[in-house]
């Protein structure tokens, strides 16, 4: 319960961050934090407009894309308190209904019959499928080292002691900030402020939508944020207690949006041929934090 | 420390191979000399201090300083264009070094010897690998340059492995290192980048008897 009211609580002023980084970097005083909130909250007093060609698809994929998104939130914990829902093997069950959502919001955008979109939809598809395996071998690798299979359970028994775990929790923590990178169509992978709809892939995706669906996709954009910065926020909590627990999390959900706003600022978006060499780059170093456990477990050496 | 260390090294290894520009891995090379200086401190702690001092000086003054400083100086003075050109793309070039990864892992599993440790091992063996794929897969000739030098690294690593036991072989890693540095002065400063404009491999092709 305590770890989905805190993401809900950071999802509120995430983007306000990124949004006010990104201004004082390009010397403006820039929105004020709460100011993406807003945006949403009008949207929501909007009236939707369908097109003709859309069917059913198309008006309930946002819904569902963000349902399953806040179905994901559910099973992140909060240091060693169990999330709302709890079981073996939930870190599958996590990937996979982000997934869902995913595809729904794939074939709404191919429902439209717009060229862009479907193209747009067909780069998404890609590169999250490349993200896929980074997640998989990371916590897969950090489930064969607590030896358990539920986050609740990975991330409680989870102590970072000797430098080298130090160093897996760094490197897994540059991991899920650039797979919530790419699943958020950020900047080195996608540029959210670009007008030109061949280089566009989530805001292609999007065109059609107006009004309360806009809104709804927005705020799951934020609520996706806020939930990978509670991910990485879990490798650092773990042994804390709730009272110095709390603070952590949101001093690191801070600093996350920061860096992602500094990115946003000084990086240049990939050309889209060199993302998807960018996005296995990720499974590789995930693959060296497998290898990083296996010496841990001194399973060779 | 020393493992986080060589972990770094390996992930060197994987962003040279999706690099763009010819600068970078030049700063990854310098990168690479700072890591192996920093794995010589912690890791030859049984040798003698005169010894000691004479590689960490070796390891950052040649690797981590002169030879970079030097291949930059070099690509600006013989206007060496900065994309690296390789003959296969970016994205089989990662693949390929993240198996050669992968296979020296299973190859230093499969080794029963307890002398051996593996994580020197495997670091140097996927160094070496890597910097023979770079040779054979970069079109220019100061990358394979390049590839040579991180190929000496990888041997560094393995010599620093056994160098409490056996001092002498990190000197003679030593050797080849400033062996190298003498090497690339005498193939770029005897203006081969003056005479041939481009120092491209490809252009050996050319040659042919009718």
């Amino acid at each position: 319960m305590l770890s989905i009211s805190l993401i809900l609580f950071c999802s509120i002023f995430f983007a306000g961050i990124i949004l006010r980084t990104k201004s004082i970097t390009s010397g403006r005083m820039g929105p004020g934090i709460l100011q993406p909130v807003k945006d949403v909250i009008k949207l929501f007093r909007k009236g939707t407009i369908y097109s003709d060609t859309t069917s059913i698809i198309f008006r309930i994929a946002p819904s569902v894309t963000f349902a399953s998104v806040l179905m994901a939130c559910m099973v992140i914990p909060f240091g060693s308190s169990k999330g709302l829902v709890s079981f073996d093997g939930d870190f599958i069950f996590f990937a996979y209904i982000l997934a869902l959502g995913k595809f729904f919001s794939i074939i709404a955008a191919m429902d439209t019959g717009s060229s862009f979109e479907g193209m747009g939809a067909s780069r998404e598809a890609l590169y999250s499928m490349f993200a896929e395996p980074a997640f998989f071998i990371l916590i897969g690798s950090f489930a064969l080292l607590t030896g358990n299979t539920s986050f609740y359970k990975i991330f409680s028994s989870l102590h970072l002691g000797s430098s080298i775990t130090y160093m897996l929790g760094a490197l897994a923590s540059f991991v899920l900030m650039m797979i919530a990178m790419i699943e958020n169509s950020r900047m080195p992978v996608d540029d959210p402020k670009t007008h030109l709809e061949l280089t566009m892939i989530h805001e292609v995706m999007i065109l059609d939508n107006s009004g309360f669906d806009l809104g709804l996709i927005l705020t799951t954009g934020y609520l996706k944020f806020a939930m990978y910065g509670a991910l990485i926020a879990d490798f650092f909590i773990g042994n804390l207690t709730a009272l110095w627990a709390i603070p952590v999390f949101i001093f690191i959900q801070c600093l996350f949006a920061v860096m992602v706003g500094l990115i946003e600022s000084f990086m240049a978006r990939f050309r889209m041929s060199h993302n998807p060499q960018f996005i296995l780059a990720l499974s590789s170093v995930s693959f060296l934090i497998f290898l990083g456990v296996l010496l841990v477990l001194e399973k060779f050496v | 420390m020393t493992n986080v260390l060589l972990i770094i090294f390996i992930i060197s290894l994987l962003y040279v191979s999706i690099a763009n520009r010819i600068i970078t891995y030049v700063r990854v090379l310098a990168l690479q000399g700072v890591i192996l200086f920093g794995v010589t401190f912690l890791q030859l702690h049984a040798i003698e201090t005169w010894n000691l001092a004479l590689i960490m000086l070796e390891t950052i003054v040649f690797k981590a300083i002169a030879v970079p400083v030097f291949l930059s100086y070099l690509i600006k003075r013989n206007k060496i264009t900065r994309v690296t050109e390789p003959y296969l793309p970016n994205f089989i070039s990662l693949i390929i070094i993240t198996m050669i990864v992968v296979i020296t892992v299973l190859l230093a599993n499969s080794i029963q010897d307890t002398h051996l440790d593996k994580i020197f091992f495997i670091v140097s063996l996927s160094t070496l690998f890597t910097g023979l794929y770079f040779i054979a897969s970069r079109k220019k000739i100061i990358t394979h340059v390049m590839g040579y030098l991180m190929i000496e690294n990888g041997v560094f690593v393995l010599s620093l492995a056994v160098g409490n036991e056996m001092p002498n072989l990190v000197n003679l890693g030593i050797m080849l290192d400033v062996f190298a540095s003498v090497l690339i002065l005498g193939i770029f400063l005897n203006k081969i980048g003056d005479v041939f404009k481009a120092a491209d491999v490809d252009q050996l092709s050319n040659l042919k008897d009718y």
